[in-house]
């Protein structure tokens, strides 16, 4: 498995989950922790350990009992929701293995693939239109975020068709200029609609990415690539000084 | 008065082979298939050079609640096309444990599949927006795509799987010097196909090749399909194998890693995987074979 790095750049190509360029279904980033799936081959582990160890939790889990965990859960850095049908073993270990301020809750919502309704970052999240109401103050209280129900080129699983984080995000690419401008509002970060291993509209299947660094199929052609790298300011994104940020609000809370 | 037929309740459903409206209707249908077996009285037309399948149909509106029983059937007109560069998604899912759980070259195999517009088949739906891809069926000639790093793995993995000493030096010579002569047949289909296609199928494949290469006589080396053993009793998943299996000059059988959808009949049968080599001229006695099978069932 290649990887792709320049000097300044934080994006990582090539990545492969036994065959799969789906690294946004086996893996979850937040710019607080990152969830890799049990199994596939040590190199698709090692790639997020290498590059993430140093400043944040990578933690290997499965969530009810698939690997399919990226489009079981959703989070940021304040909490992860998880499905109901995920065990009390893997929830306990989620909860020893995350930081103590990232609250880890497992929600009663008949639409289980939470990754794949919601999809969100540290400020707003884009939901499916036909969430529960409950779950909606669920993820406004934890995650502590803005909650917008909506849809993306006509696609009710928004957090399959778009990733975004709290620098930039990718929309499907039919998003019409209209949706993008609006859901650019709404999320108030700049938005470009593409595509992710060479041509699949579903972005969030294909990648994974928090402020700092993004992780991309191998399958991601290089236009694509340079997209990405635009839309999530990605050239002189340093993971230390984010990180020492978002430390720096904690203590504020605190004290 | 006949029986209704069995449901959900005694048959495992069959599970979609990708994640999309179209491939959730499609593993309906092919519980449904499993459980109706007055299938086969359905109406059957063959358009001419198209090869068109229509299937008895009923209501499509059913596909929209997950929950609801699943009445009939959805009509699906298949179509044969050349394969093209933007059915790379359809044709790599289908290929996805082409070589168990090796990780390979899987998207520039696909590449070359997609590159040779003249020998091969890919079978979609008319007028599917999704662009579902339901089949792959082409030949790839060993010596002339030697160089290509999918193909130096796949010869890897194949002479990695061997463990049978006797046949061991005939595959190594049918992917070293004699590659020139040898063709890889591969052919994957979703589990619930039509089985009526596959004649047509085989038959356009053999028919391009001779075109494509004219007088040049090719070995084509049926590559490894999954069939299942229980004993003695070998089980093929697919029917074509079992007439490719007794046509074939030698063969051996691998272990499988990768898990299968397993069918309730088959769960005490273990998963195996085959490769054989056959004879360029055992292929007029398979297309007649082949017809003959599947029509009579």
């Amino acid at each position: 498995m290649s990887t792709i790095t320049s000097l300044m750049s934080r994006i990582f190509a090539g990545l492969q989950f036994e065959n799969s360029c789906d690294v946004g279904v086996f893996s979850k980033l937040t710019n607080a922790y990152c969830l890799v799936a049990i199994g596939g081959s040590e190199n698709f582990y090692s790639t997020f350990e290498s590059e993430l160890a140093d400043v944040i939790p990578v933690v290997k889990t499965s969530i009810a009992g698939t690997r399919i965990i990226g489009r079981l859960c959703a989070g940021n850095k304040n909490g992860l929701l998880v499905p109901h049908n995920t065990t009390d073993q893997e929830l306990q270990h989620l909860r020893n293995s995350l930081p103590d301020q990232v609250v880890v809750q497992r929600i009663e919502e008949k639409l289980s693939a939470l990754g794949n309704c919601i999809a969100c970052n540290d400020h707003v999240a884009l939901t499916h239109t036909d969430l529960d109401k409950e779950t909606e103050e669920i993820i406004a209280d934890v995650l502590g975020i803005e909650v917008f129900r909506q849809t993306i080129a006509g696609n009710i699983l928004v957090g399959s068709y778009c990733a975004f984080s709290n620098r930039g995000g990718l929309v499907h690419p039919h998003t019409s200029i209209e949706d993008l401008d609006e859901l650019s509002t709404l999320l108030q970060v700049p938005l470009v609609a593409g595509t992710i291993n060479r041509g699949s509209e579903v972005i969030a299947a294909g990648m994974t990415v928090n402020d700092w660094t993004a992780f991309c199929g191998s399958d991601t052609t290089a236009t694509e690539l340079s997209v990405i790298e635009s839309v999530f300011k990605l050239r002189e994104a340093q993971p230390s000084a984010i990180v020492d940020e978002m430390r720096k609000s904690l203590i504020d809370t605190y004290v | 008065m006949p029986r209704k037929p069995a449901r959900h309740h005694r048959l495992l459903p069959v599970r979609p082979l990708t994640f999309s409206p179209f491939a959730r209707s499609v593993a309906r249908v092919a519980t449904a298939y499993l459980v109706k077996h007055h299938m086969h009285d359905a109406m059957q037309q063959f358009a001419g050079d198209e090869f068109k399948e229509k299937l008895k149909n009923v209501d499509r509106q059913s596909e929209s609640s997950e929950d609801e029983e699943f009445d009939g059937v959805v009509q699906a007109d298949f179509a044969f096309f050349d394969p093209k560069p933007d059915d790379f998604h359809g044709v790599k899912t289908l290929l996805q444990s082409y070589l168990d759980n090796k990780q390979w070259d899987l998207s520039g195999f696909v590449d070359l599949i997609l590159g040779q517009t003249t020998v091969g088949t890919v079978v979609k739906l008319e007028d599917d927006e999704d662009n579902g891809v339901f089949s792959i069926i082409t030949a790839l000639n060993l010596g002339r795509y030697k160089d290509h790093k999918c193909i130096t793995e796949l010869k890897e993995f194949l002479l990695n799987i061997c463990h049978e000493i006797d046949k061991i030096g005939n595959l190594r010579s049918l992917l070293g010097d004699e590659a020139q002569k040898v063709g890889l047949l591969v052919s994957q289909c979703v589990v619930n196909l039509p089985p009526e296609l596959l004649p047509p199928l085989y038959d356009a494949l053999f028919d391009e090749i001779s075109w494509a290469t004219e007088d040049e006589h090719k070995n084509a080396n049926q590559k490894r399909s999954s069939s299942t053993e229980k004993d003695e009793a070998f089980v093929y998943i697919k029917p074509e194998d079992e007439i490719l299996h007794k046509l074939s000059m030698w063969s051996f059988l691998f272990p499988l890693q990768t898990q299968q959808v397993a069918t309730h009949e088959l769960k005490n049968y273990q998963l195996t995987g085959i490769v054989m080599a056959v004879k360029a001229e055992g292929i007029s006695s398979f297309r007649q074979q082949l017809h003959a099978l599947i029509n009579e069932s």
